[in-house]
Formats: C-alpha cells, structure tokens, sequence
C-alpha cells in the first residue's frame, strides 16, 4: 500500500482526532491529505514525533495518533519504552514501515535487516501491537484501536508513491493553530 | 523556603504540571517532591530531547510543561530545541544541572559543563544561573515568565554552589 493512501485512510478515520507527523513526506502527505488545525506537522527533530503525541496524550483526555516513520523511531526507540512505562490509553502509533531511509537515497533500515518493531513494543510492554500490510487491514485495526483503550501500536509495511510537493513550512503557526484547537475543551489547565 | 520549595511554587505559579525529565542526583532533591506532589505528573524519559518533545506535546494540547536535566543532557537536546521549541516557539522551561563548575570531580563532565552556556547563547536562548538563594523566587518566577512572554524555552541552570552537587 501507498503511504498517502493509507494516510487518507487514516485521515477519514480519525475525525477531528489529533494527528501529529513524522518530518518529510509523512507530513507532506498529510496535508495534501486533508489539511486542518488538527494536523501537527513536524520540520525537524527527527525521532520526537510519537514523543510529542505521548506528550498529548498524558495532557488531554481525546485520542491522540502519531504517525511516525521506521528510521525516525529508530533515532528514539526509548520513547517506546516511555509509552509502555506510562500506558496512555488514548494514544495510537501508526509506523510507516517502508524499510528505508528514503528521502536521503533509499538506504535499508534496519527493519530491512531484522529489527521487529512490533515485537520492540510488545517488549516494552504495549500490548496492543499489529502489523499490517494492505489496506483493509489497516482500516480494520485502526477502527478497532479507535473504539478500544490503548496504547496501540500498529506498524504498517508501506511503498514510497511520488514525492508530493512539500507542504508550506510553518512551524509556529502549527504549533498555535493546533494549539488553539484544543482551548476550553478537555484540558485540565 | 528551600531552594527546592521556591521552584515547585514557581512551576505552581505558572500552572506547570506536566514536568519531563531524565533522573540526575542533584535535581533529584527537586524531581522527589514533585513526584510525591499530586499536582504534578513527572514522566520519566529515556533521553532529553525525548523528554523536550513530551514537553512540547504537552504544551501543544494546553498544559504547560517544563523539563528537568543534567548539562550533558543538554547536549542530547540541542537539535530537539534548535529544530522544533525554537522554530515553533515553545515556552518550555529548562531545568539544568550544570556541571563542571567548582566541585566538579569528573574531568568527562567537564566540557559539556562548561560549554552549555555558550551553546545556549549561540541559540538565542536565555539561561539565568542559580548560585545561591538569593532573590531565587524572584528570579526562577520572573524567568517563567519572561519564558511565556518570550515564547521560548528559558534555561535555569542549578550549580554545585545552590544544591551541594554530587561528591565524588
């Protein structure tokens, strides 16, 4: 399956959830997608994108998705081992699983050579872990972990489509229009 | 008040509650009450700059969040702050145990000690030093404020001289 595929599957899915994304084409996609305040686009810090949605999720009481990248998860694998210590109910983490680096030259990632990203989150004690490869799948296990409590963990083995142009680079209007977003809602503060 | 007092009622003041860190003996005499304090809720990461994007996260849905740290952490944060706190201006207070100043036994602490503060000026950020109490919750609320106000992240650096260090 093609990522922006099964990011428009996501998007469809997820309502006004929030959905935070990995750097690069994964936020790209997303905003081609379907842009709205509830997308929060990440320009760098690689690896930090489902540290960011941990941080959400232990702040606001609403589901909480990241959609982060294999070799981005591999930058920060403790964070994993954070989201099994605190147990979240409310967040789900999407990996794009396409096995490689590609926007640097389409170098394998480790996940090309062995490394089991599902089974590193069961490790860490994330019972609810998948792997899907096709389309249905991942539209019936995202609908099941949207109804049921978390954390979820679902690594989704994807193909590279065509690089999209790259999305307006706005770092803190994300931040504040998101941010905005989530006023007098659930927030305890 | 103690030292360790006038930062949780500066954290209080400016309704920090989520507080991230990664553990660190000296910051410890802080990070212990905060975690006995049901007002807040202490997540412990696995490295700093994972510890800046739970902060950010936190911020980013509506509760403010600050971050706990040794300086060699600081040093593991510095693309999390230079690529997502800064361009996105994230007022996140930073807690940091600096090293390598007067006690210091660890010549390997040293140059990240030592190179902390300059590497904070070179980002634009601003850092206040705590030496001593005087003035401290003055200062540590001030810098809570000016942090917000500023819309980026505020250094509080806690040196040997404030807390005793960790003694070799």
């Amino acid at each position: 399956m093609l990522r922006l595929e099964a990011t428009r599957q996501i998007l469809d899915q997820a309502e006004q959830r929030a959905i935070v994304a990995n750097l690069g084409p994964t936020s790209d996609e997303l905003w081609h997608a379907g842009h709205r305040d509830r997308n929060f686009y990440t320009y760098g810090s690689m690896g930090l994108c489902s540290s960011i949605a941990l941080g959400m999720a232990l702040s606001t009481q609403e589901q909480v998705i990241s959609l982060d990248g294999d070799g981005s998860l591999l930058m920060n694998l403790g964070t994993i081992a954070t989201i099994g210590r605190e147990q979240p109910k409310n967040l789900i983490v999407v990996v794009w699983d396409n096995e490689q680096w590609a926007q640097t030259g389409n170098q394998s990632s480790h996940t090309a050579y062995g490394t089991d990203l599902d089974q590193v989150a069961r490790s860490c004690g994330i019972d609810n872990t998948t792997v899907v490869d096709n389309l249905e799948e991942l539209k019936s296990v995202f609908g099941k972990a949207l109804m049921e409590d978390g954390p979820w963990f679902i690594v989704a083995k994807i193909q590279e489509g065509e690089n999209l142009p790259v999305a307006p680079v706005e770092p803190e209007f994300t931040l504040y229009r998101f941010r905005a977003s989530f006023k007098d809602e659930s927030c305890t503060t | 008040m103690a030292w360790t007092e006038k930062i949780i009622q500066a954290l209080k003041n400016w309704d920090t509650s989520l507080i991230a860190y990664v553990p660190d003996i000296s910051i410890h005499q802080v990070t212990s009450l905060i975690e006995s304090d049901p007002f807040f809720h202490l997540v412990s990461a696995t490295r700093e700059e994972e510890a800046i994007g739970i902060a950010v996260g936190s911020y980013a849905v509506g509760k403010n969040a600050a971050v706990f740290m040794q300086s060699s952490g600081f040093g593991n944060s510095v693309n999390a702050l230079a690529s997502l706190c800064i361009p996105a201006r994230t007022p996140i207070p930073m807690f940091v145990n600096l090293r390598g100043g007067p006690g210091e036994f660890n010549i390997a602490q040293v140059p990240m000690g030592r190179t902390t503060r300059p590497i904070m000026d070179l980002l634009g950020l601003v850092h206040f030093t705590l030496e001593d109490e005087y003035k401290m919750d003055t200062l540590v609320d001030g810098a809570l404020k000016l942090c917000h106000a500023n819309r980026q992240p505020v250094a509080i650096c806690l040196t040997q001289m404030l807390h005793g260090g960790k003694l070799a």
